[in-house]
């Protein structure tokens, strides 16, 4: 089996799973409902703002509150990953299959990413609004949207990582929240220090310091750079969880 | 030839030695049955002979090759089976069948085949998690041997079922036979003595017997119990019983239990011999209204202390 043939086959079996269950309904209805909410008013905020634009007074907000309502969301799609699975027994049908460690994870990692688009799918027509009011910058909404992509697979990396240490899905959810507000919160850290290298260390460290370039449309190497180690790194330690079976 | 051997198997937990230094092998086509008591160390053996934990210390090897982190490809059913509940049957063993790398040219064909040999057919298209207990340990038998694979392990495979489908399992067990090598375990040594052509039996992280079941059962069977309950029976003392038989057959021991009008004999005897045709004709001549005769098997309990005696 060939290495993206197994991934294909486990993507396709729990983004199934994942659209038979009506938790996806539920999360997507919630977060479109808050999202909407904040965009109509951000809209009729933005009459009273003559001198912001558009971007400044709807979009960068807007995807702030995005980003950051997927660090409650995220834990509850990725608390059943492995979990899940654990209690029922079926982890092992998969690790004991020709699939490998990393084939199961890399399906089960996707599979979660493309419920998370779906979840944000609803807000693409913002843009589209702003567009018929004459908004024009789509290197910025791309920008945006890339840097929200950025994250949720930062945020699902470790969800599934807490996931696989676990049987218990409350755990999972708590931990990974836990998890992802810290790395949130790191930003609030740099004021407590003088201690330039501490502060740039707290900046790098944190999430939203990397999404803000994303959001001013500013796409860096270096913030790219960041999401791919976080995410790897956790996906890398997902592997060795689940290779803590061998100790 | 061998299919499976262990070779001083040890596992250790924290606190605990699950196995300690076990080594039994398990024929080529042969149904073989694991024994022993909850916590002797079954599913720790077979959890490593299947792959899904590593020993501490001793090595598995499965067609003559050591068992590392590869895939081993064993079918393995554990005590409670890896289902998808919300998945229909017919999916639930397809995918299976795919992520055990059978060509998808040969997938639907396969699993309408194995679904038909597990009697699975009526039921395809329902939803695992509608099913009762005896279709999903069937189901859970059919995703061990969907990919066809040369040796299938079975944990506990009957617990829990109602008789009528505990005999459909071992039918289905035994009709496996001529196509595959069959490791399953179990509580009762009945079921084993049925269906199996070897077994193993374990205590306390140890291997009391292992080998083919004829030979074992011919070590241990020496003792014999028959049972027959009269309603005419006069003498009260088991040593005017002894007496009376002692030189019609060997027998070691009589036990005597009036219960309601009716009366309770035990023969018990220390024999290779089967004492039944004999014990059958003694109270035949002495008229006692026979009223029921049977041998009492030897439970499991029993088997591990002699066992464990020897």
């Amino acid at each position: 089996m060939g290495f993206s043939r197994g991934i294909w086959i486990l993507y396709k079996k729990e983004v199934k799973d994942y659209f038979l269950s009506p938790l996806v309904y539920i999360l997507t209805g919630l977060y479109s409902l808050i999202i909407g909410w904040l965009f109509f008013n951000y809209l009729v905020a933005s009459k009273d703002l003559t001198t912001a634009n558009l971007s400044q007074s709807i979009l960068i907000p807007l995807f702030g509150n995005m980003n950051f309502i997927f660090l409650f969301l995220a834990p509850l799609l990725t608390m059943k990953v492995f979990a899940e699975e654990k209690k029922l027994g079926t982890l092992n049908l998969l690790l004991r299959s020709g699939l490998t460690d990393w084939q199961i994870i890399f399906g089960k990692y996707f599979a979660t990413f493309t419920v998370t688009v779906f979840m944000i799918s609803m807000t693409f027509l913002f843009p589209i609004i702003l567009g018929f009011s004459g908004y024009h910058d789509w290197g910025l909404v791309i920008s945006c949207y890339l840097g929200l992509f950025f994250c949720l697979l930062s945020y699902l990396a470790v969800g599934m990582f807490v996931s696989s240490i676990t049987s218990n899905q409350i755990i999972a959810a708590i931990l990974s929240f836990s998890i992802l507000l810290g790395f949130m919160l790191m930003v609030f850290s740099v004021n407590a220090t003088h201690l330039s290298l501490v502060r740039d260390l707290f900046q790098y460290l944190s999430v939203p310091f990397h999404f803000e370039g994303f959001v001013r449309g500013a796409i860096k190497n270096f913030n790219i750079l960041y999401f791919f180690c976080f995410s790897g790194m956790f996906l890398y330690m997902t592997r060795k969880s689940l290779e803590s079976r061998y100790w | 030839m061998k299919v499976i051997e262990l070779k001083n198997i040890v596992k250790t937990y924290p606190g605990v030695e699950a196995l300690k230094g076990i080594s039994f092998a398990v024929e080529k086509g042969s149904i073989h049955g694991f024994l022993g008591p909850n916590g002797a160390g079954k599913t720790t053996s077979m959890s490593i002979i299947a792959g899904l934990s590593s020993p501490t210390s001793g090595q598995v090897f499965i067609n003559g090759k050591e068992l590392g982190r590869e895939k081993s490809p064993i079918g393995f059913l554990p005590e409670t089976p890896p289902l998808y509940e919300q998945m229909k049957v017919f999916d639930y063993l397809k995918f299976v069948a795919e992520i055990n790398n059978v060509a998808r040219s040969e997938l639907s064909c396969r699993v309408l085949e194995i679904g038909k040999k597990c009697g699975l057919t009526k039921v395809m298209q329902r939803l695992i998690g509608n099913l009762s207990k005896g279709y999903r340990q069937r189901v859970g038998i059919a995703q061990a041997l969907v990919f066809d694979p040369e040796i299938v392990i079975l944990d506990e495979p009957t617990v829990g079922l109602d008789p009528n489908s505990i005999m459909e399992i071992r039918e289905l067990i035994t009709s496996l036979k001529k196509d595959h090598t069959i490791m399953f375990s179990t509580h009762q040594l009945h079921e084993a003595n049925l269906i199996c052509s070897h077994i193993t039996i374990i205590n306390h992280g140890i291997i009391l017997q292992s080998g083919p079941i004829g030979e074992i059962g011919k070590s241990l069977k020496n003792r014999q119990v028959i049972r027959a309950v009269v309603r005419d029976w006069q003498i009260i003392e088991p040593a005017m019983v002894l007496s009376e038989i002692k030189d019609l057959f060997p027998c070691d021991n009589v036990e005597i239990k009036k219960l309601d009008g009716q009366t309770e004999l035990k023969f018990i005897a220390e024999t290779d011999d089967d004492l039944r045709p004999s014990v059958s004709a003694y109270l035949l001549q002495k008229n006692c209204g026979l009223l029921s005769f049977t041998e009492e098997g030897m439970d499991l309990e029993e088997i591990f202390k002699r066992v464990a005696g020897q």
